[in-house]
């Protein structure tokens, strides 16, 4: 039985879809990616990257970081100097790797003379789409209305849906988007946001490089910083931002102290001065831990919980100060 | 797959508006220049206009290029450079357009490769060139069978045969300027110097200099120039013979032969393609 049983689990385990997020299939993989312009100018250096199926990955660094650099790489726009890609598990700007590939870099280009539904049925006639599916792109982007209008008469916020629309219309598995809300008005902006959440669900991959550092926490389950052009960090945002610390003030500080050190552990408290302590610990605990210091007789005069921010984390990483 | 990067390019040049201006210009110009204002000059023409004319001919003797039996010739004469001027302008905005664009980075993100790309765009312009070059001829038949009927005169048109290697010949001389400002486009990545450039050499480097240093060289300068494209897309012209007025022909036989030209030609073209395919492929696309 179990002899006849294997070649069906065999065909039914090839159909299974491939788990996704994290240790799944990889459907962008980088080794030691690196773009130099001459001798003085390492726009990308050795970069490893590696972006699971079905994950929202964010690729987070300030302008002039290499993050475009890096997409027109996957994308097969420009070519490494040194270090390799797979992308959908083919060289990078291959036919093989394009078909499953939905792009936008930097700003959208449409010819002008077109309308956006003339630019997308061209964008169809080159990739043996359907004509169907520029009507359902168009309406997905919310552009029907002005599908016949041409390109150049769109407003800079409409040619980044459309090039939203482009991008959607070979129903990709993998989506690289550059900068995609650049030039959205915050409706538009948040409209975007609620796209690529929902394309984002299931198996559909998408990278999405930003500086936008509120777009980035409210999409991505992964993100990756880089700076001058190398990751510097790498995780979930909540991983990125750390844990959280409580500061409290009490006096008596001995009696204070004690309390603390009973709560969390003499590890997790450190003595920051004038009767202040800083303390790692899960948040939800921080009304317990005020009603044991009262308890006890403390007299609490400030509570309150520092939890970094994805800025706090990108400034640090990057370097950076505003002008995000 | 290069069969839908050609049908995605037919498609954007049958909704270009330039492809549209250029076509129409040179046709209305093949009319106005070639046919209308020749005409009126020719039949209306005042005396003074006679002077340095071959012996024995007047202005109006003139009016027998405009027949139909001459309307190849006639065609060649005029248009085998000026309207090589719209090809090369073609060529370059075909490709220069989609670097002022920045729309080379939509079509290399999709999904056929570069080369494909490439191709379906050449093979979509050759299209172009080819009916632009039948449209000039017919135009040019056209008005040719207009004057003859305003003169009263017989129309007759030259075989079919020599219409069909007309064509084909204008197909090469205009594929070439179309692929030198192609060429030109792709080398520089923008429309403008390409067409400053070409313009520049076609004017100054084959027309102008060439003609002052035959002036001193003679047959030197000529043995050198055969191996120069302008020069054989005037070889290639001229081997449909001169049309001549009352016996006598104006011009000298060309320097090469026909065979010769079309050979230079064709190995023109291939290498423009060539240097075309080449820097597309390796190029980075940073805009």
């Amino acid at each position: 039985m179990a002899v006849l049983d294997s070649p069906t689990r065999a065909i039914d385990a090839a159909r299974r879809p491939p788990p996704v997020g994290v240790g799944g299939e990889k459907v962008v993989e980088t080794h030691g990616l690196t773009k130099r312009y001459g001798k003085a100018i390492i726009a990308v250096d050795g970069l490893d990257l590696s972006v699971y199926r079905g994950e929202v990955y964010g690729f987070l660094g300030p302008n002039g970081a290499g993050k475009t650099t890096t997409l027109r790489m996957l994308l097969g726009l420009i070519g490494p100097t040194a270090g390799s890609a797979r992308v959908m598990g083919a060289a990078p700007g291959s036919s093989a790797s394009l078909v499953k590939v939905g792009a936008i870099v930097e700003t959208p280009a449409f010819y002008p003379y077109l309308s956006g539904y003339d630019n997308l049925r061209l964008l169809a006639t080159y990739c043996g789409v359907a004509r169907g599916r520029v009507d359902a792109t168009l309406a997905e982007v919310d552009l029907t209305p002005r599908a016949h209008h041409k390109f150049s008469t769109y407003s800079l916020g409409m040619k980044q849906r459309l090039g939203i629309a482009a991008a959607l219309l070979k129903e990709p598995e993998l989506l690289i988007l550059d900068e995609p809300t650049n030039g959205l008005d915050p409706q538009g902006m948040a409209d975007v946001r609620n796209l690529i959440i929902e394309l984002g669900k299931g198996e559909r991959t998408v990278l999405i490089s930003s500086h936008l550092l509120g777009e980035v926490e409210l999409m991505c389950t992964r993100v990756g910083v880089i700076r001058k052009g190398k990751i510097v960090a790498e995780g979930t945002v909540d991983q990125l931002r750390g844990a959280a610390t409580l500061t409290v003030r009490g006096t008596p500080e001995e009696t204070a102290r004690a309390i603390l050190v009973g709560e969390v552990g003499a590890d997790k408290v450190k003595a920051m001065g004038d009767a202040t302590f800083s303390l790692v610990v899960d948040l939800q605990r921080t009304a317990q831990i005020n009603r044991h210091l009262v308890e006890a007789g403390v007299a609490v005069s400030e509570l309150h919980a520092d939890e970094r921010s994805l800025e706090d984390v990108f400034m640090e990483l990057t370097g950076t100060e505003g002008g995000l | 797959m290069i069969y839908s990067a050609f049908r995605g390019e037919l498609f954007k040049f049958v909704r270009r508006p330039a492809v549209w201006v250029l076509v129409i210009l040179l046709l209305a110009l093949a009319i106005l220049l070639g046919y209308a204002i020749t005409y009126l000059f020719d039949t209306f023409g005042s005396s003074s206009s006679s002077q340095g004319l071959p012996p024995g001919t007047t202005i109006t003797d003139f009016k027998v290029a405009l027949y139909p039996e001459n309307f190849v010739k006639d065609t060649f004469t005029t248009w085998s450079v000026l309207g090589g001027v719209f090809a090369l302008i073609m060529g370059v905005l075909v490709q220069g357009s989609e670097y002022g664009w920045g729309t080379m980075k939509t079509l290399y993100t999709q999904r056929a490769g570069r080369l494909t790309m490439l191709f379906g765009k050449i093979a979509a312009l050759a299209v172009l060139v080819l009916v632009m070059v039948a449209a000039l001829f017919a135009v040019d038949a056209a008005s040719s069978t207009v004057i003859a009927l305003i003169d009263g005169k017989t129309i007759a048109f030259p075989g079919a045969d020599v219409i069909v290697q007309a064509v084909i010949a204008g197909f090469l001389i205009y594929g070439f300027w179309a692929a030198f400002g192609f060429a030109l486009a792709t080398v520089f990545r923008q429309s403008a110097m390409a067409i400053g450039l070409g313009l520049a050499y076609a004017l100054v480097v084959e027309l102008l200099i060439f003609s002052l240093l035959r002036g001193f060289g003679g047959k030197v300068v000529q043995q050198i120039e055969q191996w120069f494209p302008i020069a054989n897309t005037n070889y290639l012209a001229q081997s449909f013979g001169e049309i001549k007025i009352k016996g006598i022909s104006a011009g000298a036989a060309p320097f090469a032969n026909a065979t010769h030209a079309v050979l230079l030609l064709l190995l023109y073209v291939a290498v423009f393609v060539a240097i075309s395919a080449w820097l597309s492929r390796r190029r980075d696309i940073t805009s």
